[in-house]
């Protein structure tokens, strides 16, 4: 139960760790299903490995849940654009899961310019009992053949195949930052810089253009695209982000071109925060729905907000991610940390939200009761099954035992990447090279 | 006088992210390249308001341009109008990922401003407005830098080689090598071989834009160093 109501006691239940150190392996992206049961990550090497939780069993209570490799394939691979003469990183940027529709599973996979849809199956029977070929597929003697029998169908090891199945290719000039399932589970969206294009999912000569936001001339280019999402529900309409912090509601009944938001959510900058940085660290670097549809979430360079759908003025919650960051921004855009791009999740029934931050930290903050946490991933604190400790950066002031001062922060250690169980309290962090998986120990009761 | 100074080293350090960021795999962000000029153009704001403060400071860095390490600052000396808006202008690179290539005539008028030309021959101020294939418009010198040259682009990997993990042998679209077929190609030539000198000297290119390591120091002054080389290389021609 949660005694200590400080802080949420996380079950470490699994560690899986990549333990490279090319860069290759750095995950790029990390992605629950829609049922939780598998786990999908993409790497700069353009490779996707996919989780599957093992089945609660009575026998082994400590290992209920435990999430293992599924299946691992070549996603993308580098490529070459001739005619502009640059190379196409292979990172996967982002990795959406389809919702099953029968026993497959499929997702979609992006790097800079080409979606992928992958279709994962598995394998687990084989047919034996051939007449004309034998167990090693050769053909047999037919003077052997005395009877006929029907082949049968006999288990054998699970064996998981992925293949692509549609390939969605030069629909974009700029860099795709983000792809988007619609709930119709026909079509989905991709977002580059400047455009968003509609696909179908059955189609992959043709994509519509939905918003575009290059300027006539590439000078007055203000602001690009950052983020995008459909509605979880509402399948006209979706949001995408721009960094100058601004979120753009449309609605796809309106036009067929969505340059005209529906709404416009944007909060008035703070005079009193203005900086030289000011217009870098207001960018949004993600954008999700709330499970509800009801509410978005944005993360920027030092905080994370909450909108509602009803309200364009402002947020209606802000949180402060590492405040202590604020005084150095200087040195942030020196080693380019300010360009970093954190990503942010909702738990399952978004009363919390995460993030992360540098130092391996990420950050939990509870909207009920207000509370916020930062806890660590990284090995030397994490032992299987032990519980996280909370973790705390001191500013000057007081400094208690355990405390990290912002100057041994390590900056390159950070946590870019993080998704939440649907349901569950289960939460995937990718720290560089490294995935965590941490589990609470009493669920959903919590929240 | 502290805020010119920090505004001038900011500027610095953008003009050399913008110019390393060209170097990255997967060719230009455009969104890392707005983020840029953004924050250039604050720290130039910054610059010349502090600038037209301080009367005497105007006076001596008109007097010794070359002995400052900010490109902008002999901009400054010069015409001030034109050249920070021809990296201005440029900087929200219109196409990421057009074929880099030195501007056709636009360069010749600017080339007074001695440190913006030095970065107009860099292709990253070459994509303002055609977004035609350049090999139906340019000569056989532009086109083969068009064409990547493995054997030139050996020569300058060796700037970014040293610094980026990242960068690899067969990486080809590298802007340096079109540097060379700029307006400028002897100029470009010189640049390159003093750029690999310097690095060979000082044992590696400055890191502010290598991901994985979050250097802060170091690779801003080499920076320093490294700008100050080519305003005076150009300032030969």
């Amino acid at each position: 139960m949660g005694e200590d109501a400080d802080t949420r006691k996380i079950n470490h239940s699994f560690l899986r760790d990549h333990s490279y150190v090319t860069e290759a392996d750095i995950i790029s992206t990390v992605e629950f299903n829609h049922t939780g049961e598998l786990l999908a990550t993409g790497d700069k090497g353009g490779r996707v490995v996919i989780f599957q939780r093992e089945p609660e069993s009575k026998n082994e209570p400590h290992s209920q849940g435990e999430y293992n490799v599924y299946s691992t394939f070549q996603s993308h691979e580098p490529e070459f654009d001739y005619l502009k003469s640059l190379e196409i990183e292979e990172k996967i940027n982002k990795i959406k899961w389809l919702p099953q529709q029968n026993a497959a599973h499929s997702l979609l996979s992006t790097n800079d310019k080409t979606i992928k849809l992958w279709k994962v199956t598995e394998r687990d029977k084989r047919p034996e009992g051939y007449n004309l070929k034998d167990e090693e597929g050769k053909l047999k003697d037919l003077s052997t053949v005395t009877s006929l029998q029907v082949p049968v169908l006999k288990p054998m090891d699970l064996m998981v195949e992925v293949s692509p199945r549609r390939i969605f290719a030069n629909g974009h000039t700029y860099h795709i930052n983000s792809i988007s399932v619609n709930s119709d589970c026909e079509t989905y969206m991709s977002a580059d810089d400047l455009r968003i294009n509609l696909w179908h999912l059955a189609i992959t000569d043709r994509s519509f253009n939905i918003v575009d936001i290059k300027p006539a001339n590439m000078e007055d280019l203000t602001e690009v695209i950052t983020a995008s999402e459909f509605h979880p529900h509402h399948c006209n309409l979706f949001v995408y982000s721009s960094s100058k912090g601004s979120l753009r509601l449309c609605d796809m009944r309106a036009s067929a071109l969505c340059d005209k938001h529906s709404k416009l959510f944007e909060e008035p900058e703070d005079p009193s925060n203005r900086s030289f940085f000011s217009e870098i660290i207001s960018s949004v670097s993600d954008v999700k729905f709330s499970h509800s549809g009801r509410f978005m979430l944005t993360r920027d360079y030092l905080t994370v907000k909450v909108w509602d759908l009803n309200m364009e003025t402002k947020p209606i919650e802000t949180y402060q991610v590492h405040d202590y960051l604020r005084s150095k921004l200087c040195s942030l855009y020196e080693n380019d940390c300010i360009f970093d791009k954190f990503e942010c999740a909702w738990n399952g029934s978004d009363s919390v939200i995460m993030t992360g931050a540098y130092n391996n930290f990420f950050r939990m903050f509870d909207r009920n009761t207000k509370r916020d946490v930062t806890l660590e991933a990284s090995r030397e604190s994490s032992k299987p099954r032990a519980i996280l400790k909370p973790r705390r950066v001191c500013v000057g002031g007081k400094r208690r035992k355990d405390d990290i001062s912002v100057d041994s922060l390590d900056f390159t250690k950070k946590i870019l990447h993080t998704a939440w169980h649907p349901a569950e309290n289960i939460i995937a962090i990718a720290a560089t090279n490294n995935l965590y998986i941490f589990q609470d120990k009493v669920n959903s009761e919590m929240h | 006088m502290e805020a010119q100074k920090e505004a001038q080293r900011i500027m610095t350090m953008s003009v050399w992210k913008m110019y390393h960021s060209r170097m990255q795999r997967g060719g230009l962000r455009l969104h890392r390249s707005l983020q840029l000029s953004l924050v250039m153009r604050s720290a130039r704001e910054l610059y010349l308001s502090s600038k037209v403060e301080t009367e005497e400071t105007e006076l001596s860095f008109a007097a010794a341009p070359l002995n400052l390490p900010q490109p902008m600052t002999a901009a400054e000396a010069g015409a001030e109008v034109d050249s920070p808006q021809a990296i201005e202008e440029a900087i929200p690179a219109p196409e990421p990922m057009e074929t880099q290539d030195a501007r056709e005539t636009e360069p010749a008028p600017a080339c007074s401003h001695l440190p913006p030309v030095t970065f107009a021959t860099l292709p990253q101020l070459s994509m303002k407005a055609n977004r035609k294939r350049r090999s139906c418009t340019l000569g056989q010198g532009r086109d083969a830098g068009l064409i990547p040259s493995k054997k030139a682009r050996l020569e300058e990997e060796t700037v970014p080689a040293e610094g980026k993990a990242e960068v690899e042998a067969g990486d080809l679209g590298r802007r340096p090598s079109q540097v060379e077929e700029g307006p400028f190609p002897s100029l470009a030539r010189v640049l390159q071989k003093r750029f690999s000198g310097i690095l060979n000297n000082t044992g590696g290119p400055p890191k502010p834009t290598a991901p994985p390591s979050c250097e802060l120091k170091p690779g801003c002054r080499q920076a320093d160093n490294m700008i100050n080389i080519l305003v005076r290389t150009v300032v030969a021609f």
